[in-house]
Order: structure tokens, then sequence, then C-alpha cells
């Protein structure tokens, strides 16, 4: 009982996985900033802007639902804290595991999503409508590409006729026992690591808050408590991502006392790779991210899974 | 995205927005995410330029003009000046010539790499937008070496320039140049081949030739479409004469057009300030003398500004002071293309066409008043009262 | 400079019934002055000989005593500048739009409504483009005349 309290509260879950998620999102913005020749914040940085935020006067819009207003941001970080329940956070084991549970995951993750785009539409501010239509198209455009492409993991081992399951707990160990599906799934790796730059909202999927355009999207009209909390949900996807991308294709949890510390560096290593995206890559036109999921990103899925049964029937 | 027909709203831009660097406003009426109608709003940055270069001897006109605009500076100050000289009927040194192209050159670099960086920020690259502005630093230290200051160079006076171009500003510039000049391979090289920034220009806000011709559009926005004007070329002043600019000239007339125009007329300017450092005349700054008052007369003055044709007419009444000067910036011509552009294009391009222009909106507001926020009687203040509050404000700080 | 003039002679040639009275001031430049019943003909005949572009359009107040405004109508090509000079009465001033020929003089005539006050007919109202919200109606601040403290009154949006 206490065990479970503290997982929940402090570590892995809870505080701690905030905590790690705000470093995370020093890790993202100092790198960022490193490649595009700036200095970037100090690691600080990100919890003085959250603590700055949560002290903040809240200014809510006239013509929008007061308490939806109120109750979305706390639904979203409630979204991206549950999910972070399921996953192996840091390569330690799942504090929460029940059959299926992957599933439940990938939408508790969407949730934060659906809560920015609805926190935009509620809003009678223009910025804010024309920032939640994106929110919704984006999703609609990488949503069903990223969930197969997650998972791709467990229907390779089912074809390949191994232990498999939906349960992310059993799913990484038996993905430990195997090469890294990073390579025998490269293409669905990708899908899986854009969709997340694409569901974290980062460049070149950054349309839905293109601020020379919408100025701060489905957001403009948050303040405050509320948009630290946002902010903080952003955050903890970010690890929970991450954290899910490593531990289906990059080897599920492993053992050994290092495993911990060989874990959290695979994912920073990741990280790394999205940062190298954003740097690299101009913003898309939001109906150019939506041709390119659909037309390329669906597509790519669907070969992977083509080439998975072909596999299967020639053995 | 499949917002009904009937579903429009108005998506205001500015006075205030990221978008923008300086205050205008545009409203644009979208179905979804398609502008139907645009329209727009100036004089934000209103200051009364025209007017109070009425109330002002020749010389004074001259830094009120060069205050017109921050990163054109140059190119009003010189406008105004040839246009006085010619009035006073004053040769002006070929020295005191070849330097204000120089400076003329440099200021275009300037301004062509800052706007590289304002329209990658505003395509979402802002990778290419921190490169462009620290290269940008590059020629700002130029002209800080050349004439103490990083944007008002102050390099023309009424009858030649300032300062010359000693030997430690001459190997100032030709280092700096050499360094652009790689720089600017670079982003013409990132600009044409990045795919993902191709997606952004290609195709985007094409204006045909014949469309550039009907909407009167100048400067490079004018020669990405085809339309041969270059007034550096066609009536060269200071020394594009002796030292002739290359007319860069493209005809798809997208805005990926538009970026190369301007990284080709960079990679010009490199070449032409070469030439210039190189084959500089010798000879003195200044001409001998220059008349506080003028004949009575009108005179005409066109040059070749970063963004495009600025026209200038001065009109003298034998004073010692210009009785009008008119001051025709090129993002006025501009400014009417980009509601045209806009128009069927989706609201994301939006902000991309406009920068396409280089607009610079001080430079289109200029004329009237001085008003201090928040004065009760809301009551204008002439120039003397000005002088006075200023003088007062600052003696009331030291005490 | 022989291409200027040759530039000049055609405008010359294109403009030979209203050539009543012209100046030139300087060698690349001919000013033509009109009355404002034919500046939409020559504007037309400028167009259709596709001889230079609008390059603008001054307006200008030569003082109290002459009673009258002037507008400026700058067509450039290449060095050469035809400038068609046409006065109006300074207290009803008024000259015809020429923006169904020339799109692009919307904006300028818009500036000489605004800050001189001369009225373009044929132009479709339209709020400012300019000045303040606040600017007082009727007060044109680059005339001659203007006085700052005519913007102490009472401002009518």
């Amino acid at each position: 009982m206490t065990r479970d309290l503290i997982n929940l509260l402090f570590f892995p879950a809870g505080l701690g996985l905030i905590a790690a998620g705000l470093l995370y999102q020093w890790v993202d913005r100092k790198l960022l900033a490193r490649f595009q020749n700036r200095l970037g914040p100090r690691w600080f940085q990100p919890f003085a802007d959250a603590l700055k935020l949560l002290g903040k006067e809240e200014i809510h819009p006239a013509g929008s639902s007061a308490f939806l207003f109120a109750a979305l941001p706390v639904l979203a970080l409630a979204g991206a804290l549950t999910a972070a329940l399921y996953v192996p956070l840091f390569g330690l084991a799942p504090v929460f595991s029940f059959p299926g549970d992957l599933i439940v995951t990938l939408y508790l993750m969407s949730l934060l999503t659906l809560c920015i785009g609805l926190a935009g539409a509620q809003t009678r501010d223009r910025f804010s409508l024309a920032g939640a239509l994106r929110v919704f198209t984006q999703m609609f455009a990488y949503e069903a590409p990223f969930i197969l492409a997650l998972l791709s993991p467990a229907v390779a081992l089912m074809l390949a006729g191994q232990p498999s399951s939906w349960q992310i707990g059993e799913l990484v160990l038996s993905a430990a026992g195997q090469p890294w599906f990073l390579l025998t799934l490269p293409i669905t790796f990708v899908v899986a690591l854009v969709g997340l730059m694409g569901k974290l909202e980062l460049p070149p999927f950054d349309a839905p808050e293109a601020e020379t355009e919408i100025v701060a999207g489905a957001l403009t009209e948050y303040s405050g408590r509320g948009l630290a909390l946002f902010s903080l949900a952003r955050a903890v996807e970010l690890v929970v991502g991450l954290t899910l991308v490593t531990a289906l294709y990059l080897g599920g949890i492993g053992a050994g006392p290092l495993a911990a510390v060989l874990f959290t560096a695979k994912t920073i290593g990741l990280l790394l790779i999205v940062v190298v995206l954003q740097t690299l890559l101009a913003r898309l036109r939001i109906d150019q991210t939506v041709n390119l999921w659909w037309r390329l990103g669906s597509v790519l899925v669907l070969a992977q899974w083509l080439l998975l049964l072909i596999f299967r029937v020639l053995r | 995205m499949n917002a009904p027909a009937t579903e429009r709203f108005v998506v205001p831009i500015g006075p205030q927005h990221p978008a923008l660097k300086e205050p205008g406003h545009f409203e644009f009426t979208v179905e979804g995410e398609t502008v139907v109608d645009a329209t727009v709003r100036l004089g934000y940055a209103h200051r009364g330029i025209e007017k109070g270069a009425e109330g002002r001897n020749w010389t004074q006109t001259l830094y009120l003009i060069e205050r017109i605009c921050g990163i054109c500076s140059h190119i009003h100050s010189t406008a105004y000046a040839v246009g006085v000289e010619q009035l006073a009927e004053v040769e002006v040194p070929a020295r005191a010539q070849a330097i204000r192209e120089i400076i003329c050159e440099l200021e275009r670099v300037h301004s062509h790499l800052l706007w590289l960086g304002v329209a990658a920020h505003d395509a979402g690259f802002d990778t290419l937008f921190m490169y462009t502005w620290r290269d940008r630093e590059t020629v700002m230290d130029i002209l800080e070496t050349m004439s103490g200051n990083r944007v008002h160079y102050s390099a023309n006076v009424l009858g030649g320039v300032k300062f010359d171009l000693t030997d430690e500003s001459a190997v100032a510039i030709l280092k700096g140049v050499e360094f652009l000049e790689e720089r600017t391979h670079h982003y013409r090289k990132v600009v044409s081949e990045d795919a993902f920034f191709l997606q952004r220009t290609r195709g985007v806000g094409t204006m045909t030739h014949a469309e550039a011709l009907a909407l009167g559009v100048v400067g490079p926005t004018a020669r990405a479409s085809g339309v041969a004007r270059d007034v550096r070329l066609d009536a060269p002043y200071v020394a594009y004469a002796d030292f002739p600019a290359r007319i860069q000239l493209l005809t798809a007339g997208d805005l990926e057009a538009r970026f190369l125009a301007r990284l080709d007329e960079l990679l010009d300017s490199f070449r032409l300030i070469r030439v210039l450092v190189a084959g500089l005349p010798a000879g003195e700054l200044t001409a001998k003398r220059m008349p506080r008052k003028l004949k009575p007369g009108e005179v005409i003055s066109r040059v070749e500004a970063p963004r495009g044709e600025l026209f200038y007419y001065i009109r003298s009444t034998g004073g010692e002071q210009p009785d009008r000067v008119k001051v025709r910036t090129p993002t006025l011509c501009n400014m009417g293309s980009v509601i045209t552009q806009t128009i069927g294009h989706n609201l994301a391009d939006v902000p991309m066409i406009l920068v396409g222009i280089d607009p610079c909106f001080s430079c289109n507001d200029r004329a009237v008043t001085v008003r201090r926020a928040g004065d009760d009687n809301g009551r204008a203040w002439a120039w003397a009262d000005l002088r006075r509050y200023g003088i007062d404000y600052y003696r009331r700080i030291r005490n | 400079m022989n291409q200027t003039q040759s530039y000049l002679a055609r405008a010359e040639a294109l403009l030979e019934p209203w050539l009543a009275k012209t100046e030139r001031p300087t060698d690349n430049r001919l000013d033509i002055w009109l009355s404002p019943d034919d500046l939409l003909p020559v504007v037309a005949t400028l167009v259709a000989g596709e001889w230079g572009y609008l390059a603008a359009i001054t307006g200008l107040d030569p003082g109290l005593a002459t009673g009258q405004l002037h507008v400026l109508y700058h067509f450039a090509e290449g060095a050469a500048v035809v400038t068609l000079r046409v006065a109006t009465p300074r207290d009803a001033a008024a000259v015809p739009t020429i923006r169904p020929l020339i799109p692009l003089a919307a904006m300028y005539e818009q500036e000489l409504i605004e800050v001189l006050g001369v009225a373009v007919i044929g132009a479709p109202e339209r709020g400012r483009l300019f000045l303040a919200d606040d600017w007082p109606v009727g007060v044109y601040p680059l005339r001659k005349d203007f006085q700052p403290e005519q913007l102490d009154k009472e401002s009518v949006p």
C-alpha cells in the first residue's frame, strides 16, 4: 500500500515523472538552441517557467464555459499521468498492468490532444478556433498510422509465433529476448517516432500552434495555471511517448543493474533524433501534414505489415 | 478543413501580431483554411515625416529622412541627398559617390539577410532564421567599423560623405564579404533544395509577368516575375554608372523565385562591393561648397532600395527649407499585390506571401504629428514644445 | 542618354493632342500641364501605348496665394520621367480616379484624399488607410494652412 502510494505520487510516476518531463523538455530546448546557434536555457528554466505560470493570474475569457476552461487542463494532465502508469518508466516495471493496457495507454495519450482541441474550440477567440481545427485535423492525420506503428511489435511477435500480448509489461519482456524491433521493423519505427512528433506538435508538425499565423493556436486564451498544466502535460507526454517507443523498439526493459540507466540513455538518444529532425525541417502546412500521413505514413505501415505477412508465409 | 462554405470568419492579423515585426492591420476572411477576402489598414507608424520636412532646413531634413526606416536608412538619405545636390547644382566628388554606393550595397546585404531570416521564421524554419541573423552580424560589424554605427550609419552629408574608406575597413569588408558569399551560396542551396521548405515556397503566391506589370510591383518582387526594372541600371545614380550592378531576373514569379532573386542579388552585391573597394577613385569626400539656400525648382530622385524603387519628389521655393518632400516607398507599391495574391490561398501561406514582398511599415507610414500617450487635452506638440519637454524631462531625471 | 530621349520622344508622339503646355525641367523629364478632364484620356493613352509605369502620385500645395492644389502623376520609363500636372481649385479640389486603368493608383489616391484633401471622383468610400482613426475630419496635414491646433477639435470617427 505505502509502496503503491510512493510509486504513484513520487517515483517513478507523480512528482518524479513531472520533474523528468521538465528535464527532458530542457534537453529538447537546449539541444535545439545549440543546433540553431543559440545559447539556450539553463537547466532549471522549464521548472522556473512552470512555477511562475502556476503562480500567475488566470484570465477566464468571456463566452466560454468556465467549468470546461478550468477542467480541461486538469483532465489533460491527468490523462498523461495515468498513461505513464502503464509504461516502463526509466526501464522499471510498469506501476500497473493489465491485459490490453497497450491500447488503453495509446488512448490515454490522445486525451491531451483532445483536451487541447476542445479547449480551443470552446473559446470564442478566432486564433483558438483555427488552432483547434488544426489540432483535430492533425490528430486524424497521424493517429491511425501512429497507433498501428506502436501495435506492430505485438503483431510481429504474434505472426512469428512467439508469445505476444497487448499488455505492455509482458510485451517488453518478450521484446527483450528478441533482436531490437528497430532492426526488424525499421519502417514502423520511423512512423512511430515521427508520429510522436506529430502528437507533441513539434516542428515540422507545429502548424496547430504556428505563431506567425494563429499566435498560440488552440491555447491562445490560456494563461497562468491552465497554461502551466497543459505544458506540464506535454512534458509528461514527451517522457511517456519516448519511453513507449524505446520499450517497444529498442530492446525492451533489459536486465541487470545498469538496465535503468541504459534505458534512460536510450530515451535521451531518441530525443536527440527528434531534436535533429526539429532543427532540420521547416513547418508543414496543415493540408501538407494530412497528405504526408495519409499518402505516406499509413501506406508505409501497411507495407511493413505486408512484408511481415510475406515473411511469415515464406517460412 | 471541412467547414461549410457559409461558415466564414475573419482572422485579423495585426496591428500587433507575431508574424508582423512592425504594425499593420490585415483582415483575412477565411472559409475553412482558404482566404476569400482581404483588407489592409496602414498608418500605425505614421510619424509625420513629410510634414516635418517642411519645417526644417535642408540639412536637418537629411537626418530626419534617414530615420524613415531602420533597415534602409542610407538609401533614403542617398535619394534625398542626390536630389538636393541636383537642385543646388553641386558636383559631388567621385570618391564620395563610390563610398555611397559601397554603403548602399552593404545595406542591401544587411537588408536581404534580415529578410531571409524573417521569411524563414514565417515558414516555421527557425534554424535558417537563427543562422542568417548570426551572419547578418558580420555585415553590421563592417558597417560599424566604417561608420561607428550599426543601423543609422549617417554616411551622407549634403555634397558628399562623412567618412572615408580606411584601409582597416577595406580589409574588414573584403574579409566579411568572403565569409558572407560562402554562406549565401549555402543558403541558396538550402532554399532551392530543401524539400520541406520548397513545399512552402514553390508555386505559392505566383505572380505572372503580366500580373506583376499590372499590379505595379517593384524591386526583387517584380524581378522574380521577370520584370526587368532596376533603377541602378535604368537611371544610374551615385557611382552606378561607373560601377554597374547586374540585373537578377527570374521568371517563375512564385515565392521560391522571390527567395532566389534576393539571394542572387546578394551575390551580385558581393561582387560589386569587391569591384568598388578595388577601384575606389581618389579624391575629396565632399563638394567644395553647399549653399544653405536653394534656388526654386523641383527634382525627382529615384533610387533602388533593397525592397525596390524608392521615389523622391523634392520642391524648393528658394528658401532654407524644402517646400515639399514626397516619399514613395517600394512597400506601398508592393502592398497591393499581397491583397490580390492571398485570395484563394491557404491561411498558412498568408504570412509567407506577406513577407515575400519584404514589407517595411515604417517606410510606408510617414507624415503628421507628435502626440504623447495619455495626454489629457490631446494637444499636438510643436517641435519647440517637444524639445523643451525633452530638456525638462532629462533635467528632472538628473535632479 | 539617347535611349532616354527616345523614350521621351515616344511619349510626346503618343500624347500629341495634349501638349499645349509642357516643360523640360531637366534632360530626362517632361512635364505636361493638363486640365482634370484630360487626365483620364492621357493616362489611358500612356497605358495603352505601354509607356512606362506609374511611379508615384504627388499631391502638392503650392501655397495659399495660388488658390490651387496640384496633383502630379509621375510616369517612369528607364531614366525618363513624364509628369502629368493637374491643377485643381483649393476649395473644391477634385481629380478623377485613374484606378480602373492602374489598380495600384488606389493606394496613392487614398493618400491624396487623406493627407491633402483632394477628392478623387469615382474612388469607393472606404475607411482610413494612413491617418489615425481619431484624426479630425476635414483637417489635411499636408496643406500649408494646417495648424497643429486644428487637432484639438473634437475628433469625429
